[in-house]
């Protein structure tokens, strides 16, 4: 469990690349440290650093550096403790990897480029969509985080929804109540600016100065606002049950929706909406659109409760009437089950079951109901029947998600980042959505959200500073063919293909043309667009072509079929950590295996598979996160298996294995996984025996005759 | 072209250009059929058909005049006491006379509703005599039982012996089964394709279906083999042994479990799960005991109205022996105790030829009516209509067990306690039995009308009861759910409800024969009016014309009056003659294979495509494609990009997850040098490393971005160049259109396809 580090100080001297070798026992302390910016200074910058994982060691180093104010863009990263170091017995076999992978590293530092994070001034000016409960609290945590905030709502007031509940379980006070204290501090605040009966149209732009269309009413021409980010809060709307002919919706004044028997009660007017008689008994009906193929496929979370509270509103107001709750499963989350406790002792009437119609005679309202516990139908005239229907995304989400190109669920509402750990964030950098947008939320989940996602903002903006120049995929105008490979595979849909319609006009042919845009401020650096490139326009800034196919080529030097070498590209998300765990908790592995890191599977094209093989590798392995949990946005680790299963095919065609190549899937923290799959691997390259390369046949399929 | 066949199954987009092809020209099909050659063959089914016609014609209105004899000499009409029958012929009758007015149909109608109304007339109900004596009333009960005991035996004979039957090629199939069984390790899929064969027998959906779902699923390679093995052994096993179950009991009759795990030479415990499962499907249920082992049978999916109506006697025996005293109450316990029985057998055989058992049955019914009445007797004799009617409704509740529970249960539960301890309150009991009698009294009154008055809506029985409309709807739905009423079809809209009756040989011949004149003058004069003027369009309808015809005279050739076929001769008669005419038809039909104007190849190598698309677009009412034209590919400066298919405006154009793997080999260095970069490092890559050169090619399970083949479909392509404009291939691009106005090219092309 240890190195040679004489036979490296010795091995890496004789190589080209290196212009000096330097043993240090104490990197990261600050002798390390002192000796790093002195070798800085001496080397341009470029640097290789074979120590503990980068993870650790790279941000200190970053800090002290950058506190001199110099450059740590440059320097490149070898892992020799916990990839090779720890996890191999034999100390020459170990540092025979290390050494490979050292010279691999000079390797990719040669064309390493200085990534300068400039600061670039943006103003500190948030504009939030929505003035519900949401957008309020986002708006008053922006400006507590010294934000200039404007609030942007489609009604004639702010207060959305939550307004409008006589009670907001469980705190037992009114909407109103509620929303007062924000309501104060919002009139008093002065970088608040609210602006209602305001519709937006589109919002264009990236973080830092996106542009809003608004209109506002008794003028038609439209009007903009720059703004540095969006808070989307547009909340949810009510569905309508119009269609729903057994509930006569729309067609008998008495049946009402919950939020409309919610507003009556808050209105104080609880009396039949027919002919103003009062109100003796209440027939609710749950589920109403919810949990139903034709309408919404999900349960919508919130009715349940809101049903809850307003009988229970009912009896305080009037504790003779007589509520009936028909339901097909009551679900109250969190401590509102208290409340349904009470709802209980306190006189409503649950029927399990469904309301098979509602009809009008007599000037009555009569409802049958089928009671699936006694087998029975029911028949009943109440004074009202209160739908409880289903909660949808507001209006106009589709329509703003065409320019500010966040993606929808398949039910409407804003698909969130990731949902462990990027909740309120959305594709698009800049733009945060909260509160029901995402999905139905009860009040105090959407204030949290809101919150929440004002400081998600502030991590952004910084207060007004923005970095101007970050890692990720830069395009080289001139090269790009206009294949949109890149525009329609982004994980982040980041490049945009642009009509050249001025090239149009001239091209004979009648070509249509198109050119890729890349804001590399919106880029998460994966590496997905470099590796479908046909014309190698794109390219991420720290991890060239050039770079990962030299790294490859230097660190397979002399491989041959005597020492089988076994490849494995790893992404630093998953893959990395569970090789640092199997590194520190010193699991063991073969020692022939050679790690590669990659920003992100995707990264890893056919080429550089076809590369490694063509340098020597007997296997070559892609370890990545699992299925659906691809950190940088969801798709880098698919298309590192189609490269994978392609290339397999490829090789199976052209007289190799195709079981040379293989792709592995990982939580962060399964080191076993990563130890049974590079041993797989490297067992395949000892079973498999020498491959064409190395037996010399490769490219010899001319000569070959059937 | 095999298309035409399915014009209406193709896709839209397919569609829009068959029309367009066929509305410039026509195809060429099989063989060319010229206008002329359709208008001769038209003609010659003309002159072949008239010689037939008129015998095919008349032959309806003949046999019905022969049928309205028949029936006025035996006077058969008036035995029917259906009313819903009655209706229901009435209503055919009508308005078979609205078509043609025959007097054969006429005076069926008449005679019809002469009866119709002589029992709607009988509404008033009889006094009977008073003092009748209840004994000497129930004293044919006995011999009646005797009767239907031994109709039951021959029931059961009958179903014996089909078991036998049924008994060797069951031992055939359990016998392949066990052998296609010994090959499930081996091979899963060929044991699956033999199972598959072999279930096909019994007919058993949900075998059927899952054998269908497990193939697909091993097809596509979503079952791997670990999987299949276990799932055809486990899965598909209990389903096949199910089926199995279902044909025993089809076939042979009631069993139990180990009479079943005997037939099939299977464990008893395999079985017993297999049919307990099948209880929770709906498929099978209990239906009595053999000694203490339970019988099964298949769930009919309607019970025999019989069967009903012999339940409901012994129900009404049961209910009247309680009120009388004597030895008149020891016969009819006696009756009953014999009765019960029977009913156990009648359940286990199932389904059986109800006419037989017909006239014991109605005859015991109609003396249990009487024996009832006579017990309601007790009443004085000046009281009013609504009250006999009230107390015999309590009566028929009071023969069922419902009410009689509740009276029983709910004065212990006032007074003392349920095993729970709860009590119940005297108000709300009180309340509780009030509704329970309301309840029930009135369903006894709406049973009572039915099985007086004959079948009736819910509407009818408003007007009868002062019962409000919304509760006689939920008895009904309630009692028809208990079995006691079925609902044998509709009345002006309304569904009409019926007590179960057994129908009697009268009420099925005119059932059968008033439906029958409907569809026979309906045929019969489509057919005439079809002749009159033949047209190639209107070939399908004579065909089906006259299909009607005869298979209306092969019903009809079935009915008999007092055992007698009704005008036989007319049937036989006219039976070559139908067959030929349709064969003729049909025959004709074939010749022609589609309708439409006909030309050949060759006069649409003159058609002038452009100048002639206002003229289509005025016809056809939609915008004209923009023309043909072919698409060829080239994968040497293909990216693979999709963008062909993400521009094409009619989804004509895919980029299909198959790789040429080996065309790579034959791209040339110039043509490399001139693609991007990174895509001619691929090909010179995979070239260096090559040991071999590929044959065949890759194909991919999914899409894959920068992989694939292009291919166009010409169904689709309305060749409006943009995809060429689209493609970012080096030059000018990988895609090319060959612009083609000569529609015989491109119909050659398309057809070659295919």
């Amino acid at each position: 469990m240890k190195l040679d580090y004489e036979f490296l100080e010795a091995e890496v001297k004789k190589l080209d690349l290196a212009g000096s070798v330097t043993l240090h026992d104490l990197g990261c302390q600050d002798s390390g440290l002192e000796a790093i910016a002195k070798l800085i200074d001496e080397n341009e910058a470029r640097l290789v650093v074979a120590a503990c994982t980068s993870q650790k060691i790279q941000p200190r180093i970053d800090q002290y550096l950058q506190s001199q104010g110099k450059d740590p863009s440059r320097i490149t990263y070898v892992n020799i403790r916990e990839h090779s170091a720890w996890v191999h017995n034999d100390p020459s076999e170990a540092s025979k990897k290390s050494l490979d992978m050292i010279r691999g590293a000079l390797a990719r530092s040669v064309d390493s480029t200085s990534i300068v994070s400039e600061m670039k001034e943006v103003p500190a000016h948030v504009t939030v969509i929505g003035g519900g409960i949401a957008g309020v609290e986002a708006a008053l945590s922006l400006s507590n985080l010294g934000y200039h905030v404007t609030l942007v709502e489609r009604e004639s007031s702010v207060g959305g929804h939550v307004v409008q509940l006589p009670v907001v379980a469980p705190t037992g006070k009114s909407g109103k109540e509620v929303f007062s204290g924000r309501l104060n501090a919002l009139e008093n605040d002065k970088n608040i600016d609210v602006m209602t009966d305001t519709t937006v149209k589109f919002v264009e732009g990236e973080l830092g100065s996106f542009t809003l269309h608004y209109n506002i009413p008794d003028d038609e021409d439209e009007k903009t606002l720059q703004t540095s980010a969006v808070v989307l809060a547009t909340g949810f709307q009510e569905f309508k049950p119009t269609m729903m002919d057994e509930y006569q919706y729309g067609k008998n004044p008495n049946v009402v929706t919950q939020l409309e028997l919610s507003r009556m009660l808050t209105e104080g007017n609880m009396v039949r909406p027919s002919d103003g008689k009062p109100v003796n008994e209440v027939i609710m009906v749950q589920c109403v659109g919810s949990r139903s193929e034709d309408y919404k496929r999900d349960c919508s979370k919130l009715c349940c409760t809101f049903a809850i509270d307003n009988s229970l509103e009912i009896l305080e107001r009037n504790p003779d009437t007589n509520v009936q709750v028909v339901y097909m499963d009551i679900r109250v989350p969190f401590e509102n089950e208290m409340i349904y406790k009470e709802s209980r002792e306190r006189g409503v009437d649950y029927i399990r079951g469904r309301v098979s119609m509602v009809w009008e005679s007599d000037d009555e309202t009569h409802v049958r109901i089928y009671d699936s516990l006694l087998n029975q139908y029911l028949e009943s005239t109440p004074d009202l029947v209160v739908l409880s229907s289903a909660i949808l995304p507001s209006d106009g989400v589709a329509e703003l998600s065409e320019t500010l190109g966040y993606t929808l669920e398949e039910d409407g509402h804003i698909k969130e980042l990731y949902g462990k750990l990027r909740r309120t964030e959305t594709r698009r950098r800049g733009v945060v959505a909260v509160g029901a947008i995402t999905r139905p939320q009860f009040v105090f989940e959407a204030v949290t959200d809101a919150q929440a996602a004002a400081l998600v903002l502030h991590n952004e903006l910084q207060g007004g500073k923005i970095e101007k120049v970050a890692r990720g995929a830069v395009l080289d105008v001139d090269d790009c063919v206009g294949c949109s490979l890149c525009a329609q595979q982004c994980p982040r849909g980041v490049p945009l293909m642009i009509e050249q319609t001025d090239a149009e006009e001239e091209d004979e042919a009648q070509k249509i043309l198109f050119k890729a845009a890349i804001d590399i401020l919106n880029c998460h650096s994966c590496g997905v667009c470099q590796s479908l490139c046909p014309s190698g326009a794109t390219q991420l800034n720290f991890l060239s072509n050039s770079q990962l196919w030299s790294e490859i080529e230097a660190v397979l030097n002399e491989a041959d079929s005597e020492y089988p070498i076994t490849v494995c590209f790893y992404c630093e998300e998953c893959s990395v950590s569970t090789i640092d765990i199997v590194g520190t908790r010193k699991m063991e592995y073969p020692a022939s295996s050679r790690l590669i890191p990659v920003p992100c599977a995707g990264r890893v094209s056919i080429i550089d598979i076809l590369k490694a093989f063509e340098h020597g590798a007997s296997t070559v392995m892609i370890a990545a996160c699992e299925t659906d949990r691809c950190h940088i946005g969801g798709t880098g680790n698919e298309i590192a298996q189609v490269q994978v299963d392609v290339t397999r095919d490829i090789l199976n065609a052209i007289g190799w294995k195709g079981e040379r190549v293989d792709m592995f899937r990982m939580f962060s923290a399964e080191p076993d996984r990563f130890t049974s799959a590079i041993r797989e691997m490297v067992k395949r390259a000892q079973e498999l025996g020498p491959t064409p390369v190395h037996k010399g046949t490769a490219g010899k399929w001319m000569e070959v005759t059937e | 072209m095999s298309e035409s066949k399915s014009l209406s199954d193709m896709a839209p987009k397919r569609r829009r250009m068959m029309d367009m092809v066929l509305a410039l020209g026509g195809l060429k099909e099989e063989a060319v059929i010229p206008l002329s050659k359709v208008s001769e063959e038209i003609a010659n089914l003309k002159t072949e058909l008239e010689p037939l016609a008129a015998e095919i014609l008349a032959f309806p209105d003949a046999y019905f005049e022969q049928f309205l004899e028949a029936t006025e000499s035996s006077d058969i009409i008036s035995r029917i006491a259906d009313r819903g029958l009655l209706k229901q012929a009435i209503s055919h009758l009508q308005e078979a006379v609205s078509i043609r007015d025959t007097e054969s149909t006429r005076g069926l109608l008449t005679s019809i509703n002469t009866r119709s109304e002589t029992l709607e007339g009988t509404d008033d109900i009889e006094e009977i005599d008073t003092a009748v004596d209840i004994d000497s009333l129930l004293s044919p009960v006995s011999e009646l039982i005797t009767q239907i005991e031994t109709v039951i035996t021959g029931y059961e004979t009958n179903a014996k012996s089909a078991a036998e039957e049924a008994s060797s090629e069951l031992e055939t199939l359990v016998a392949s089964i066990s052998e296609a069984v010994s090959g499930i390790q081996d091979d899963p899929a060929s044991a699956l394709d033999a199972l598959q064969k072999l279930g096909t027998k019994t007919r058993y959906g949900p075998f059927l279906r899952t054998t269908a779902q497990v193939k697909r699923g091993i097809r596509e390679g979503r079952i791997d083999e670990t999987r299949a093995l276990q799932l055809v052994s486990e899965n598909i096993m209990l389903e096949l042994r199910r089926g199995v179950i279902i044909f025993i009991l089809g076939k042979m009759g009631s069993r139990t479990v180990l009479e079943i795990s005997h037939l099939m030479n299977a464990r008893s415990s395999d079985i017993q799960t297999a049919i307990v499962s099948m209880i929770q499907r709906g498929e099978v249920e209990m239906v009595g005991l053999d000694e203490d082992a339970p019988v099964f049978s298949r769930v009919l999916e309607a019970i025999p109205a019989s069967t009903l109506v012999f339940k409901r006697i012994l129900q009404q025996l049961n209910g009247m022996g309680k009120s009388l005293e004597g030895d008149t109450k020891s016969s009819v316990v006696d009756s009953v105790k014999r009765m019960e029985p029977l009913l156990g057998r009648l359940q286990k055989i199932g389904q059986y030829d109800e006419t037989v058992l017909a006239e014991s049955m109605n005859n015991l019914r109609e003396t249990v009516d009487q024996a009832t009445e006579a017990v309601l007797q007790s009443s004085p004799a000046d009281s009013s209509e609504d009250l006999r009617l009230l107390v015999s409704a309590g009566l028929e509740a009071f023969a069922r067990f419902r009410l009689k529970i509740t009276l029983e249960k709910g004065p212990n539960l006032v007074s003392g306690t349920n095993v729970y301890g709860e009590k119940l309150d005297p108000e709300v009991y009180e309340r509780m039995m009030s509704s329970y009698l309301d309840n029930e009294l009135e369903r006894g009154t709406i049973l009572i009308l039915i099985r007086e008055l004959g079948a009736m809506t819910a509407k009818d029985l408003g007007e009868k009861t002062s019962i409000p409309k919304n509760r006689i709807l939920q008895h009904l739905l309630r009692m028809k759910r208990d079995e006691l009423l079925t609902s044998p079809g509709e009345s002006h809209g309304y569904l009409l409800y019926d007590v179960p009756r057994t129908p009697t040989e009268a009420e099925l011949t005119i059932e059968t024969a008033s439906s029958l004149a409907l569809q026979l003058t309906e045929a019969s004069s489509e057919f005439e009016s079809l002749l009159q003027d033949l047209k190639a369009e209107d070939i399908g309808k004579v065909a089906n014309a006259l299909e009607t015809l005869s298979k209306g005279r092969d019903t009809l050739i079935k009915i008999t009056i007092e055992g007698n076929v009704v005008g036989e001769d007319i049937l036989t008669g006219i039976e070559e003659k139908i067959r030929s005419a349709v064969s003729l038809a049909y025959r004709t039909r074939a010749k022609i294979p589609s309708t439409r104007p006909k030309v050949t190849l060759d006069d649409l190598a003159e058609v002038d495509v452009p100048s002639v698309l206002d003229e289509y677009k005025a016809m056809m009412g939609y915008a004209p494609l923009l023309g043909f034209g072919t698409i060829d590919w080239n994968l040497s400066k293909c990216l693979g990009c999709k963008s062909c298919e993400i521009s094409c405006p009619e989804d004509a154009i895919e980029l299909k997850p198959v790789v040429e793997v080996s065309k790579f080999f034959d791209i040339s260095d110039e043509e490399l040098d001139s693609l991007p970069v990174n895509r001619a490092l691929f090909y010179r890559t995979v070239k260096g490393l090559a040991a071999q050169k590929p044959v065949g090619d890759i194909v991919l399970t999914d899409d894959s971005p920068g992989f694939g083949t292009v291919e166009v479909d010409l169904w689709l392509c309305v060749a409006c160049r943009t995809c060429v404009r689209r493609c970012p291939g080096p030059d000018e691009g990988a895609l090319e259109l060959e612009l083609k106005w000569n529609l015989p090219e491109v119909v050659r092309q398309i057809t070659s396809q295919n």
